[in-house]
């Protein structure tokens, strides 16, 4: 399949692992602005934050507080404050019919001048346990491609990344990088990482190793209402190798030099994806 | 042979106080207060809170407050002495005698656990004042276990504006405060309210601690019915008295019961994060 950009495949990626203030978009956009600009002294390209990065996760009735449209100037500035930069930022999306959802959006380029902007409604809203998403958004309906200039690449929002045939569907379709924005809460039990972290940890490999593509894991850090969000960021080769590991519990830049030609190799070598049959009968999902 | 309950209700101790730590330092931040007041008893729950406190905010921005009774044990207070010299906090001693004594005066007929839920609350009242005087934030002092078993006054040891402990077992307490090198005559002292002499918790519940962690922790952890805990070899009567304890005592863990009668109600319509 040829790439419909001739862009090269290599790029600068930098996980920006940081808090957020529940429900006050001016500080957290702020806070975006500041972690631009250091980005941008590390030479990345493509610079991701982490799920509901904007406005904070856990905000229950605040939620239509601080939904934005896609056409906001909160992410009109964070786009052009980024330029040439990439970026992929969280935030709670109010569509045309007045619905709410829980999104991430990938900025590339300017807002108006033709700049991509690619848009992921979260697919699967946890509501169990200490999760409510629910009660305050809508599920996405639909599984996109975005395009950047080094390849194809997918979005998924945390708990989306636990039901793996959407992995799989992006990189059947082509995508070489799988972005996972989260706001994944932190347990601890006895281990040497935060008990969460490992299944995070166990998942994400999994992933690159089954579908054969880079996976860039993005948690958050910080305290809401007495849960914290334990970070780790993670950026894994495709077939599963830990490329990169950012620290627990503090805000980290995570920076990593990745090629989306290695996901080739893998899948020269250990074809899956291209073995992968939908003709099997039986159950179905 | 497989994992004990015990060891599988351990902890990361250096990632544990990791956390807590920063629990602590971002509520005060987040709030704009100076630091934190604790009340201190000498016993292991207060030591700890206090001991994290100190790593988290440094010893000069946690103040403790010793608030004995006329009846309160000599050890209580030489206790607290010794935990708030081993942290270096300025601390202060509030003898809360007259207060109670003022209110028993008009109420001579009261039972030992009136009178103990009245030295609660009046600690709370006290640390609370202080709290405002100093810009602080009161810290709460309450483990999982005893807020699982309802052995709390409410609105008295209870009520705290943070709580680094209330989700770590009397086991997980026990393994942080040794961790954090706190005196062993704290740590393995057996655990009293103090309200009356002689008082034991183990002694008013009926059961030991360990007992208490591990059926709660089957109960809760694992999702447990109390006759498959049964099975695992506990005593059934401790075990069907710490159901019912849970049970009985579970309005203490909601503070706000409140009759809804808006579509706006602020427990439950408008449920806004206090962060």
């Amino acid at each position: 399949m040829s790439e419909p950009t001739a862009g090269s495949p290599r790029l600068t990626v930098g996980l920006a692992q940081i808090d957020s203030r529940l429900g006050d978009l001016e500080a957290n956009l702020e806070r975006h602005l500041a972690w631009v600009e250091r980005a941008r002294g590390q030479g990345i390209d493509l610079l991701i934050f982490p799920e509901l990065s904007l406005t904070g996760y856990r905000l229950l009735h605040l939620t239509s507080r601080v939904a934005l449209t896609p056409g906001s100037p909160v992410l009109e500035r964070l786009a052009e404050a980024a330029r040439p930069m990439a970026v992929v930022a969280g935030f709670v999306e109010e569509s045309d019919r007045g619905v709410l959802y829980n999104s991430a959006v990938l900025l590339s380029g300017g807002f108006f001048d033709g700049g991509a902007r690619h848009i992921h409604r979260k697919l699967y809203l946890p509501t169990y346990g200490i999760f409510q998403e629910e009660r305050f958004f809508r599920a996405g309906q639909r599984l996109d491609l975005a395009t950047l200039p080094w390849g194809r690449t997918g979005v998924l929002i945390c708990e989306d990344l636990w039901h793996p045939e959407l992995a799989r569907r992006l990189a059947v379709a082509g995508a070489r990088l799988l972005i996972v924005p989260s706001a994944g809460p932190g347990r601890i039990g006895g281990g040497d990482v935060p008990a969460s972290h490992e299944s995070w940890e166990m998942l994400c490999r999994t992933t690159a190793l089954l579908d054969s593509c880079w996976v860039l894991y993005c948690n958050r850090v910080g305290w809401e209402e007495g849960s914290f969000y334990p970070g780790g960021s993670l950026v894994i080769r495709p077939g599963g190798e830990v490329e990169a590991r950012a620290p627990f519990l503090d805000e980290h830049l995570l920076v990593a030099e990745i090629d989306l030609r290695d996901a080739d190799r893998v899948r020269w070598r250990l074809p899956l994806l291209a073995d992968e049959r939908t003709d099997i009968e039986g159950p179905q999902l | 042979m497989s994992r004990s309950v015990l060891d599988r209700l351990s902890l990361n101790a250096p990632l544990a106080v990791a956390v807590l730590t920063r629990f602590i330092r971002d509520a005060v931040e987040t709030s704009g207060t100076s630091g934190v007041v604790v009340g201190l008893s000498g016993g292991i729950d207060s030591s700890l809170a206090a001991a994290l406190a100190v790593q988290a905010l440094g010893a000069e921005r946690v103040h403790g407050f010793l608030l004995p009774y006329r009846t309160s044990s000599p050890e209580s207070v030489s206790d607290a002495r010794l935990i708030a010299g081993h942290l270096g906090l300025p601390h202060r001693q509030i003898d809360i005698s007259p207060m109670v004594d003022a209110y028993f005066a008009i109420e001579p007929e009261a039972d030992s656990g009136r009178r103990g839920n009245k030295m609660a609350r009046e600690r709370m009242t006290i640390l609370f004042d202080q709290a405002k005087k100093l810009g602080a934030l009161v810290l709460g002092t309450s483990n999982k276990t005893e807020i699982l078993l309802g052995y709390s006054t409410v609105f008295g040891d209870n009520a705290s504006s943070l709580n680094p402990l209330g989700d770590l077992y009397k086991h997980q307490v026990w393994q942080l405060a040794r961790h954090l090198g706190l005196p062993e005559q704290v740590v393995a002292k057996r655990p009293s309210a103090d309200l009356w002499p002689g008082q034991t918790d183990e002694g008013d519940m009926g059961f030991d601690y360990r007992t208490a962690d591990e059926v709660l922790w089957f109960l809760f952890d694992e999702g447990l019915a109390p006759d498959e805990v049964v099975e695992r070899g506990y005593d059934e009567e401790v075990v069907r008295r710490i159901v019912s304890f849970e049970r009985q005592f579970r309005f203490k863990r909601r503070l706000m019961l409140i009759a809804r009668l808006s579509g706006s109600a602020v427990n439950l319509d408008q449920e806004i994060p206090r962060d």
